[in-house]
């Protein structure tokens, strides 16, 4: 249990991080298509900003919205996973995915349809963005079958 | 006990004058119980004519506001900060009765909508006359950041804010949509030949200043625009205005997006024009009207810009704004959306929401 609630925790991490960095590089690509100079450590100086301030200087940390979205995607691929034959991991990569879809799709209805998560507007950055949350959710189901397996 | 009543008679002699100097002024409710009031323009000081975000245009008649609503006004898109926004009378509007309104129009197929400006001439509490002027192109999704401000420049040109869509920041920036610009056009909607991009292939031809975010105020003072938009969270600015100019949003600002993100971390650069003053955190600045009346000698020659955080009023000197310095006033009235000087001094008020009142500053003595 306590191993599961480690792993459900560095899956958030991970996917919270990944979520920054799409927020992160999709600012500063544009940025530097207007001829914004725009360097390495100006992005390593931005994304570390931006992990400290999209969890605790905006309207509501991102950690917080990603922790609530997988932790109910995941229960709801652990009751599926008893019916339906697929791998855990793919299975638990499908719930990360949804979660962060869900956010980034849910969150504009109750805000005036408005895309608070910029880097999620275009189909491009939501793709990304359901990436990220595969590889969280994945990276959760892969480590939940190597604790069963040792 | 002689020395206590000394320094009780000092602290009643210096306190006294000094409370009496800063109240300077008092409030008459004009009207109450008014639904989200947002623009307002004074025809003379006892006829007052505003608008309600939802859709009315109203009047308030020798002092008195007439329950009777204006008609004529087209249909608006009343949902989140769109509707019927702002309104301006004419120069010449004691001879030709004609006013200008601002408002968010919906879409045929109502899934998008836009900026829109009509003209029209008030006749007998009725819109008649009713020309479409402008529309902001291309249309949007969102229901937020229309800008929306109006004000005439000196050759009789109307210059109208559209915001940036909120979803569509990054389109400030270029040229071909009215997405972060301040649109110049002549009152019957056409473009005046000297407007900066005219000659440019790529640039719609009624922009005149690119780069804002949301402007929610304008004036024009002695020729000289000035303009305030709502940065991020932070980075309000205040800008003098120039044709053609870049004012840099969003690839340069004070301010830091909703979710916490930067959204740039530059704040200046060169072929950029920097505000003349900004504010961090957000005062979410509103109207915004230039003060030259009688009735407050001590306020001649400010700028006074209503804000909706945390609610008041600030008063800049226009000689002096780049110093830190401004008056706050007005703070016990809540989120505060426009303000105007009427021709006796006063200045008018509106306060925001659906319960929203207007309110004459008259002096308190």
């Amino acid at each position: 249990m306590i191993k599961s609630a480690f792993f459900l925790f560095l899956s958030v991490l991970i996917a919270t991080s990944l979520v920054i960095l799409q927020e992160t590089m999709s600012n500063l690509i544009w940025l530097s298509s207007v001829n914004m100079p725009v360097t390495f450590s100006i992005f390593i100086a931005t994304y570390i900003d931006n992990l400290f301030m999209m969890n605790g200087g905006g309207e509501v940390p991102l950690i917080l919205l990603v922790a609530i979205g997988m932790c109910f995607a995941f229960l709801v691929s652990k009751i599926l996973l008893n019916w339906v034959e697929i791998s855990k991991s793919f299975a638990y990569g499908l719930a990360g995915s949804a979660a962060i879809l869900a956010i980034v799709l849910l969150m504009p209805l109750a805000f005036y349809n408005l895309d608070i998560l910029a880097g999620g507007r275009s189909i491009a950055g939501k793709t990304i963005l359901s990436l990220y949350g595969f590889i969280s959710g994945y990276f959760f189901g892969a480590s939940l079958s190597s604790k069963v397996e040792s | 006990m002689k020395n206590k009543l000394g320094i009780f008679t000092l602290f009643i002699l210096f306190t006294l004058p000094v409370n009496a100097a800063q109240v300077i002024y008092k409030y008459q409710n004009l009207a109450e119980n008014i639904s989200h009031p947002w623009g307002i323009a004074v025809i003379d000081e006892n006829n007052i004519l505003f608008t309600e975000l939802s859709g009315a245009l109203r009047i308030i008649e020798d002092g008195v506001l007439n329950p009777e609503i204006i008609s004529g006004v087209p249909d608006v898109l009343f949902a989140g900060q769109g509707g019927l926004s702002d309104i301006v009378l004419d120069p010449n509007f004691a001879i030709n009765q004609k006013l200008y309104l601002s408002f968010s129009s919906p879409d045929q197929d109502k899934k998008t909508n836009t900026l829109e400006v009509i003209s029209a001439k008030l006749h007998s509490k009725k819109l008649i006359e009713i020309k479409t002027i402008f529309k902001a192109a291309p249309s949007r999704d969102t229901a937020a950041h229309y800008g929306a401000r109006m004000a005439f420049l000196k050759d009789g040109t109307l210059l109208i804010t559209s915001g940036d869509g909120f979803n569509y920041r990054e389109q400030a920036q270029y040229l071909d949509n009215h997405f972060g610009k301040i649109i110049r056009i002549n009152t019957d909607g056409s473009i005046p030949s000297d407007n900066p991009f005219v000659n440019d292939e790529e640039a719609l031809s009624d922009i005149w200043s690119y780069g804002h975010r949301n402007p929610q105020g304008i004036v024009v003072v002695d020729g000289v625009v000035y303009e305030n938009e709502h940065g991020p969270m932070g980075g309000d600015e205040l800008n003098v205005v120039e044709p053609s100019k870049n004012y840099g949003w969003p690839a340069i600002t004070y301010g830091k997006d909703y979710s916490g993100a930067t959204i740039s971390p530059f704040a200046e650069k060169e072929g950029l024009e920097q505000p003349i003053k900004y504010w961090v955190p957000s005062i979410a600045p509103s109207g915004m009207v230039f003060y030259n009346g009688s009735l407050f000698p001590e306020w001649k020659n400010s700028l006074f810009i209503s804000a909706l955080v945390p609610g008041d009023v600030r008063r800049l000197d226009i000689e002096d704004y780049q110093s830190d310095q401004e008056e706050i006033l007005f703070s016990d009235l809540g989120r505060i959306r426009d303000i105007e000087v009427s021709p006796d001094g006063s200045l008018i008020l509106a306060t925001d929401g659906p319960n929203g009142k207007l309110i004459r500053v008259v002096r308190a003595n």
